[in-house]
């Protein structure tokens, strides 16, 4: 299933669009990073100075070079996406596959706090505790994820049951073998594909709950945020920098964004059983 | 006059090795009566009965008694001895006419005995023609040579040798080995009446066909060791589980199974005595063993190839009196591998299972035979410990299964090989599983599996380990599942139609190789299958379900060859698929306590529409059926072929 459904995305058009797009943001982060004379939290320039050979996209009112503002931002977006999706990814695989290996009494539970869990809107809770305890971002990242992880534990739950009934699974339990063993070895692997889906989806989510964040104020000023950049380069609008300041984060963050999303998609429409199912 | 053996030692001595050729055996042979020595070549059987003759050759070395009524046979010297022989001990030797001369004639030879103790020439042919006449020689043959003579001809010839002076002792040394049925059952009505008529007949045999009609007592041989001895039909009967394999190795004509074989090689049982300076201790040889490798004896000497060993097997084991019979076993006797006791499963509203005692002794292969839904999966699944029952129990015998798990001692090979392996496991990792769960050392592992798929004919190039199950073909795929069962080297197989899914020539070798292994590992099979041929060709015991319920159970040949319950014999019919009864089937969602089969029996009557037919005990099995004892003729199937098969029953 896995190989031969990692063969035909990629002759999918969006995936290779996606990959590519994906390709340019991580070179253009890995590269800048590399390349940039400046550090982010430079104050040194003169404010508002437009852009030159030195500094690619000019100075911000603060007086920091905006190219290398963008590029340790997009840097940030990217890891607190990667955090978030591993971390939902991980919660998910365990309650889904857990509930759906055990059922019963487990099964309920984790059930139920995913129902819970899913009535609730992140972005009201994140804000919330964002704005009353400042945390870190790698821990606003986990607690996005512990509370994005129902969706995926759902899916993958279901999954998880069908492949219970199958039957070299039923052989692995006739031969003795535990929960762990026969959800190590059969049931995680099995699902490898969908956890790409998953994970590529939660990565998009995270990316943008950031920037809102971001964009909110809510995170620590001196941490570069493409949130951030947006919401100050806003305060200029009156001025003709937008192409020059305000431009570049959100064309950044959607094509971010637009990347995962497109391998998202087109791995799902590879992969995912029910999607399988209604276009044949 | 009786023939008495006390605690007999027979060992032949060369340059340095001791054969102990008999071990301690003590028997009576009474008057008017047969005893039978049944055993393999080697045994030491004919060591008896020439011990009994005085005729050991000069490298025999003999230890403890034999007596002749008040006289110490082992005690005379050549002399007193040889006025013994032919006058009260007489024995037919085997190897037919390499006992006779071949210048002299036949009926010289014959009346010989009579004539070296002073009889006239002349009164003596006469009598040797008579007797001659009596083993059903035609006059015209007395006069020829021994090599003019058929092997036949010349094995009653040497009967007539040997009662030529009414000898109160007969030793018959496998005198049918030779022979066709015909005369064979000729030679089987003379020593009955030579019985009959008050001699004590000691026969020495390997046809346990012989041993079955002739025997008033049957002692079983093995390696110089009485193993068993028994007054019953030991082909019925079989006490130790080594009487048990030679009876599933010996061809009969109502047995309906392939032969089974016994597994291992028989070996020769030395006592070393090197004579530079090494100790003596015993050892046995094989044929496949090379002369240096010394495998030490201990404990019981049929350990090597036994199904049912455990640890007290390698402490010396006295022969002990149990019931009726006399076993050599620290088990005595065959034991019961599993036991199933009042086990019921139901899903939801429909009773897969209803109650069911069953039991499974070490080294059988139990078939179980039902049509789809029947609850043999069911069972099986029960059996190897993958569904739980939702009442009684499945108990195993502790002793055989010490500290392992019940999932460490069955093997499951499922009707489905494709869906039974992970198609993400290479061959390697998927023989190796069972191991890997059992948290075996790695490498016992390698060594494990690779042997494990020799067992099952696999290659175990690295290029094969390699492979993943969609790589091979399905009947490669089902020998991976069987090299999987049996890697831990299972005491118990549940085989759940595990050739149904393969086509015909593919089918015949994996089951012929499944079945090779069985004898080879010593493994108890629980087979399943909707194939009654198929259970006719290998089962040991049959038992027969519907719908949950178990109809008939009984030995192979029983089940097959008289049928008992009304669907066995349906089920026997040529072509079930034809048969009017069948078309309707049963009514699944009956919840009255109903026998299965009752919608479509032809022999129904209110009785069986009222209540559940209790379990009868017919023969060594059962039968559910109220009507099973009644008249077959009642039993009109509708069709031609029905009517025929109620004649064969009537």
């Amino acid at each position: 299933m896995s190989r031969d459904g990692l063969k035909e995305a990629v002759h999918d058009p969006l995936f290779r669009m996606g990959l590519f797009l994906f390709g340019c943001v991580v070179i253009t982060l890995v590269a800048g990073r590399l390349l940039t004379p400046f550090a982010p939290d430079d104050m040194s320039f003169i404010p508002l100075s437009p852009p030159s050979w030195e500094h690619l996209l000019g100075i911000n009112d603060g007086g920091q070079d905006i190219f290398t503002e963008l590029v340790f931002a997009g840097g940030n977006s990217l890891g607190f996406g990667l955090i978030c999706g591993g971390a939902t990814l991980f919660m998910g695989i365990f309650a889904g596959l857990f509930s759906a290996w055990y059922q019963g009494l487990v099964d309920q539970l984790i059930m139920r706090i995913s129902d819970i869990l899913l009535s609730i809107p992140s972005i009201m809770i994140l804000i919330f505790i964002a704005a009353l305890f400042r945390p870190p971002p790698v821990i606003l990242a986990l607690i996005l994820a512990v509370m994005s992880w129902p969706t995926l534990a759902r899916s993958f739950r279901a999954q998880g049951l069908i492949l219970k009934k199958r039957l070299h699974i039923a052989a692995a339990s006739q031969m003795g073998a535990g929960s762990f063993y026969i959800i190590r070895t059969h049931l995680v692997p099995e699902l490898f594909p969908l956890y790409l889906v998953g994970f590529a989806g939660k990565m998009r989510m995270a990316m943008f709950m950031e920037a809102t964040l971001a964009f909110l104020g809510l995170f620590d000023p001196s941490r570069k945020s493409l949130g951030m950049m947006i919401s100050y380069a806003l305060k200029y609008y009156y001025m003709d920098i937008w192409w020059n300041w305000f431009a570049p984060p959100v064309a950044f963050l959607t094509i971010m964004i637009m990347s995962v999303t497109f391998l998202a998609i087109s791995m799902e429409k590879v992969f995912d059983p029910r999607i399988r199912n209604t276009t044949g | 006059m009786n023939l008495r053996i006390n605690d007999l030692f027979v060992s032949y001595i060369d340059d340095n090795h001791v054969l102990s050729a008999v071990n301690g055996v003590g028997f009576k042979v009474e008057k008017g009566h047969i005893t039978v020595l049944v055993g393999e070549s080697g045994s030491g059987k004919t060591t008896i009965g020439l011990a009994c003759m005085g005729l050991l050759p000069d490298n025999a070395e003999v230890g403890g008694q034999i007596w002749l009524g008040t006289q110490m046979l082992t005690a005379l010297g050549h002399s007193s001895m040889n006025q013994l022989r032919h006058d009260t001990i007489a024995m037919v030797f085997q190897n037919g006419s390499a006992n006779f001369n071949p210048v002299i004639r036949v009926m010289d030879q014959v009346a010989e005995p009579l004539v070296s103790r002073g009889t006239k020439k002349k009164a003596a042919r006469k009598k040797a023609g008579s007797l001659l006449t009596r083993m059903g020689l035609a006059p015209r043959l007395h006069d020829r040579y021994a090599h003019q003579l058929s092997g036949g001809q010349i094995q009653r010839a040497l009967m007539a040798m040997a009662l030529i002076l009414d000898p109160d002792i007969l030793i018959l040394d496998e005198p049918t080995a030779s022979l066709d049925s015909v005369t064979k059952s000729f030679v089987k009505k003379i020593i009955k009446e030579e019985a009959a008529s008050g001699k004590a007949i000691l026969l020495i045999t390997h046809d346990l066909g012989l041993a079955r009609d002739l025997a008033d007592k049957t002692l079983v041989l093995y390696f110089g060791q009485v193993m068993e001895e028994t007054c019953e039909n030991i082909m019925e009967n079989p006490g130790h589980p080594y009487t048990h394999a030679l009876v599933r190795s010996f061809p009969t004509l109502d047995a309906t199974r392939d032969l089974g074989g016994i597994r291992g090689n028989a070996f020769y049982r030395y006592t070393h005595c090197h004579k530079k300076g090494h100790d003596t201790h015993n050892h046995i040889q094989t044929d496949t063993v090379h002369d240096d490798d010394h495998v030490p004896v201990f404990g019981c000497i049929f350990r090597p190839r036994c199904t049912q060993v455990i640890d007290q097997c390698s402490h010396a084991i006295e022969i002990v009196q149990k019931g009726t019979q006399k076993i050599r076993c620290a088990r005595g006797g065959i034991t019961r591998l599993v036991r199933f006791d009042g086990v019921s499963k139901t899903y939801g509203e429909r009773t897969a299972l209803a109650p069911l005692d069953l039991e499974i002794s070490a080294g059988e292969l139990f078939c179980l035979v039902g049509e789809t839904g029947s609850g043999k999966t069911t069972l099986a699944m029960m059996a190897s410990g993958g569904i739980k029952p939702d009442k009684g129990c499945i108990e195993f015998n502790r002793e055989d299964i010490k500290k392992r798990a019940v999932s460490q001692i069955t093997g499951v090979v499922y009707q489905s090989p494709m869906e039974s392996v992970s198609h993400r496991l290479s061959v390697y990792d998927i023989v190796a599983e069972p191991l890997r769960i059992a948290n075996t050392e790695k490498t016992q592992v390698n060594k494990m599996v690779l042997r494990a798929l020799k067992r099952a004919q696999l290659s175990t190039a690295p290029d094969f380990l390699h492979r993943y199950p969609h790589e091979l073909n399905m009947g490669a795929v089902q020998r991976v599942c069987i090299a999987r069962a049996i890697v831990n080297e299972p005491l118990f197989l549940v085989a759940d139609e595990p050739t149904s899914a393969l086509d015909p020539s593919v089918q015949a070798k994996v089951l012929k190789m499944l079945l090779d292994l069985q004898t080879e590992l010593g493994m108890t099979l629980l087979f399943i299958t909707h194939n009654i041929g198929l259970a006719k060709k290998i089962g040991d015991r049959v038992g027969v379900m519907l719908s949950g319920h178990m109809l008939e159970l009984g030995a192979a040949k029983a089940v097959f060859n008289s049928p008992c319950h009304p669907y066995t014999r349906l089920l026997l019919e040529d072509d079930p698929e034809d048969h009017p009864n069948l078309s309707g089937r049963q009514n699944e969602t009956s919840t009255d306590p109903l026998c299965p089969f009752v919608s479509r029996c032809a022999l129904a009557d209110p009785l069986c529409f009222k209540k559940m037919p209790l379990k009868t005990a017919h023969g060594k099995g059962f039968v559910s059926c109220h009507r099973f004892d009644k008249p077959a003729e009642h039993f009109a199937c509708g069709s031609i072929k029905g009517s025929r098969v109620a004649g064969e029953f009537a």
